[in-house]
């Protein structure tokens, strides 16, 4: 593996100094990981996971598992299987002990989350459920405040919600929002890279891009991986939220202009109809996930962090305040319209400013990433 | 024997029940030895041989059987069952339902020339149990050579005669006259003073959902280690030859698969205590049948803590170069040509994923305790199969006075502690026995 002008003595060295965190298997638990202390290493998982043989007959998930058990906080943050991981739940089927293996992968990746934020936010909010609440509050607050001062005046005669909110002010914070977020996910999927891959050294750069442009798109707009779970209608759900999301996305940021306006909200043009679309793909995806972690039915769902109900919660409210702005605008409802846009607004600051960045919306661009960043770390191996 | 302190029964006639028959008519009571089975012997008759001496089964067993035949004082009772058990008076009514054997136990002398005779055979004939179904037996059948009692027994849903009204061969040529076609059901009360249960276990089912994947039944070249044993057994099914089912070819890589039904939450949680010796054993056996063979063991640890059990098996390994690898594989996938079998496992001490195609496997089962349904209905079982004793100090006193466990039916256990706890069952139920009785001392 490592190169042969390399002192066999520096490389034993490099091998074996690793820094031992005793705690990281509680923080592990804490982050979801329920039966991780039950693990008696047989290896079960590793045999049954369909995704150990793929990546070259690692033992996965057990490595991890091991480097959370051992307190290998460096290996385990380096690791980006934890992302390939497809979540099909054989492993936890396999499983002697209950010891929950497809939990600690998913554990994991909400660990990987907080180290790659850099900011330590993603932690908190992680670790306690008070800061969330407190970070939802307080971002509402401040989204309520800005919103207040800069609104325009009220009209009760007609639905007018473009006065109500002039589009300049909405868009240009919406833009300025958007820029502040992406920066911060950006940074956050460089220090990715810098812990799984290093430097683009020994790579060759021409090809690095053309699987950059192989691998990430498609993974963005397929979650293809998710499609070789074992429970098919949850890639299906997934992609109701991806595709709901994206389109309202679309509406209501490059498109703001567009649709925010006085106008009466109209069935027939192609933008109500992609509202109308994105609403339905939303709130059937959300509620079908909500549904599912209340039933407890299958591995995805049994078992539910925090931060997951957070994001689904959140999720579901947006939406909800969404319609009901559209349903009171076309009904003409002048006052029923301006609160309802004041609670989305109000929601979705915080939904936007936590998710992206800090918690489970993160997993959108980190997803497709770790695919690519794992095929550097091949090309690299001269694969 | 004239003296008589009182009567005991002893349920299931394995080497534990065997043991405490023994050990109580030599203190001078009355045994009823109670065998579901035509012959006493139990699971033990069906081994070749036992870890970690490597000595013949049958050795042991076969004197202690015909031993406990001998004593005065001891009825044994095979084919039957206790089907309840009633607190009456100062002790137990019993009722035993007897099978109907077809052949008077009475006159029957054991010569064979039944079986001999008996056209009910190949097609005809059953699965021999005491075989594990590797062979087939006839409708007139010992159960096996050194069965006790040698009698012969017909089994009435194959005798060509009492399913199809034809036949009466065996009746011809017994020349003791013993055959009986009127025999039915019995029913008996014995009244005992005190109860020793050593009714054994069961395996865990190979076809069990959690361990489907191993494709028990589905594929030829995949053992029950029980089975295994009986292919190594010089009286067994193939003669002592290690044959493969598929082709009857000599296999040349097995591969052990420990814990299988043992360990596991979704089957067992427990250990099974004799499953990593006994694999040692028939991994050494199988290397004195052929020693070309390749053998792997996959173990998840090996619990060698009795007596010389640490020794045999570094001996397994250093002397007769067995390969021990831990790690458990999930799944068994099969080579539809030649029906050899690819196990995939993680080697865990290495942390990488390996592959053997090996031409049989042996599946290691776990076991369960095997309590009769009376035991059930006293409240002396757990809700897990296991058997309620009062206190874990005392693995061999039963909540109900007067009744006791012994062997493999009071948890996982080898041989040694099997009859250790036999012995010791059989003082305990004296010591009950005696202490209502007060005895009286002539002088």
């Amino acid at each position: 593996m490592e190169s042969s002008s390399g002192d066999l003595m520096t490389v034993y060295a490099r091998e074996v100094s690793y820094r031992v965190r005793p705690d990281l298997m509680n923080t592990i638990e804490k982050l979801g990981a329920v039966g991780i202390s039950k693990c008696f290493d047989c290896g079960a998982c590793t045999v049954s996971c369909p995704f150990s043989e793929e990546l070259g007959m690692a033992p996965f998930p057990r490595r991890v598992i091991k480097y959370v058990k051992l307190g290998l906080e460096d290996k385990l943050v380096a690791s980006l299987e934890p992302w390939l991981c497809y979540y099909c739940g054989d492993c936890s089927d396999t499983c002697p002990k209950n010891a929950e293996p497809a939990e600690t992968m998913m554990a994991v990746r909400r660990y990987l989350v907080t180290k790659y934020d850099f900011t330590g936010l993603s932690r908190l909010m992680y670790l306690t459920r008070l800061g969330w609440l407190l970070a939802i509050i307080i971002l509402g607050g401040i989204a309520f405040l800005i919103g207040w001062l800069l609104k325009g005046p009220i009209v009760l005669e007609r639905t007018e919600l473009e006065t109500f909110a002039p589009v300049d002010i909405v868009d240009t914070a919406g833009i300025a929002v958007f820029i502040i977020l992406a920066s911060i996910l950006l940074v956050n999927i460089y220090r990715m890279f810098r812990f799984s891959v290093g430097s683009l050294r020994g790579i060759p750069l021409t090809k690095a891009f053309i699987e950059l442009i192989k691998i990430v798109p498609l993974h963005f707009f397929t979650q293809l991986r998710l499609a070789k779970c074992t429970f098919k209608n949850y890639w299906y759900i997934h992609l109701m939220i991806f595709y709901g999301y994206g389109l309202s996305f679309i509406l209501f940021v490059p498109l703001l202009r567009l649709t925010l306006s006085n106008k009466p909200f109209l069935f027939v043009d192609p933008l109500s109809i992609a509202g109308i679309l994105s609403t339905i793909l939303l709130i059937i995806g959300a509620s079908l996930m909500i549904k599912g972690r209340l039933e407890k039915k299958t591995h995805v769902w049994r078992y539910s962090h925090h931060t997951d109900w957070m994001f689904i919660t959140l999720l579901f409210l947006v939406t909800i305040t969404g319609i009901l702005t559209g349903v009171f605008r076309t009904l003409n409802y002048p006052l029923p319209t301006y609160i309802s846009f004041a609670l989305h607004i109000v929601l979705v600051t915080p939904f936007l400013v936590l998710e992206v960045p800090f918690a489970k919306w993160s997993h959108l661009a980190y997803r497709p990433f770790s695919i690519y960043f794992y095929r550097l770390n091949q090309l690299r191996g001269g694969v | 024997m004239s003296r008589e302190l009182g009567k005991i029964l002893v349920v299931g006639g394995g080497i534990a029940g065997i043991q405490a028959s023994i050990d109580l008519a030599e203190m001078g009571f009355k045994v009823y030895l109670v065998e579901k089975k035509p012959s006493i012997g139990g699971r033990m008759a069906q081994l070749d041989k036992t870890f970690p001496t490597l000595d013949c089964a049958s050795c042991i067993l076969t004197p202690k059987m015909a031993e406990v035949a001998r004593k005065p004082n001891v009825e044994i009772i095979p084919f039957a069952e206790v089907i309840d058990v009633v607190k009456e008076r100062e002790g137990f009514r019993v009722v035993v339902k007897k099978y109907p054997t077809y052949i008077d136990f009475s006159k029957c002398i054991g010569c064979g020339i039944c079986v001999e005779r008996c056209p009910a055979r190949e097609k005809l004939g059953a699965p021999d149990e005491f075989n594990e179904g590797l062979s087939s037996r006839r409708a007139a059948c010992i159960y096996f050579p050194q069965a006790v009692p040698r009698k012969a027994f017909i089994d009435p849903n194959i005798c060509l005669y009492l399913t199809r009204k034809t036949c009466r061969v065996c009746e011809k040529f017994c020349p003791a006259g013993a055959i009986k076609w009127d025999d039915t059901e019995k029913t008996l009360n014995l009244y005992v003073d005190a109860i020793i249960v050593a009714t054994g276990y069961k395996f865990v089912d190979p076809k069990h959902p959690a361990l489907s994947l191993y494709g028990y039944g589905k594929y030829e070249n995949v053992y029950t280690n029980l089975e295994f044993e009986r292919l190594l057994d010089a009286r067994g099914p193939t003669g002592g030859e290690l044959l493969r089912r598929s082709d009857r070819k000599h296999p040349k890589k097995i591969v052990f698969i420990q814990c299988v039904g043992s360990r596991d939450i979704r089957i067992n949680p427990y250990c099974s205590a004799y499953c990593c010796m006994a694999s040692i054993k028939q991994a050494i056996l199988a290397k004195e049948h052929e020693p070309e063979v390749d053998i792997t063991i996959l173990y998840m640890d090996i619990r060698a803590f009795g007596k010389g059990f640490q020794e045999f098996y570094e001996r397994a390994r250093e002397e007769f170069k067995i390969r021990f690898v831990r790690g458990r594989p999930v799944k068994i996938s099969e080579d539809p040509s030649t029906k050899n079998l690819i196990i995939s496992y993680e080697n865990t001490l290495k942390g990488t994923i390996e592959r053997i195609e090996a031409d049989m496997v042996v599946l290691a089962l776990g076991i369960v305790p095997n309590p009769p349904e009376f035991m059930k209905r006293l409240g002396l079982v757990e809700p897990d199969g296991r058997v309620k004793t009062i206190d874990p100090s005392d693995p061999i006193t039963t909540p109900v006075e007067g009744i006791y466990v012994a062997g493999m039916l009071a948890g996982p256990k080898d041989i040694p502690d099997s009859v250790a706890q036999a012995s010791a069952a059989a003082m305990k139920a004296t010591s009950f026995v005696l202490k209502k009785t007060p005895m009286v001392i002539v002088r």
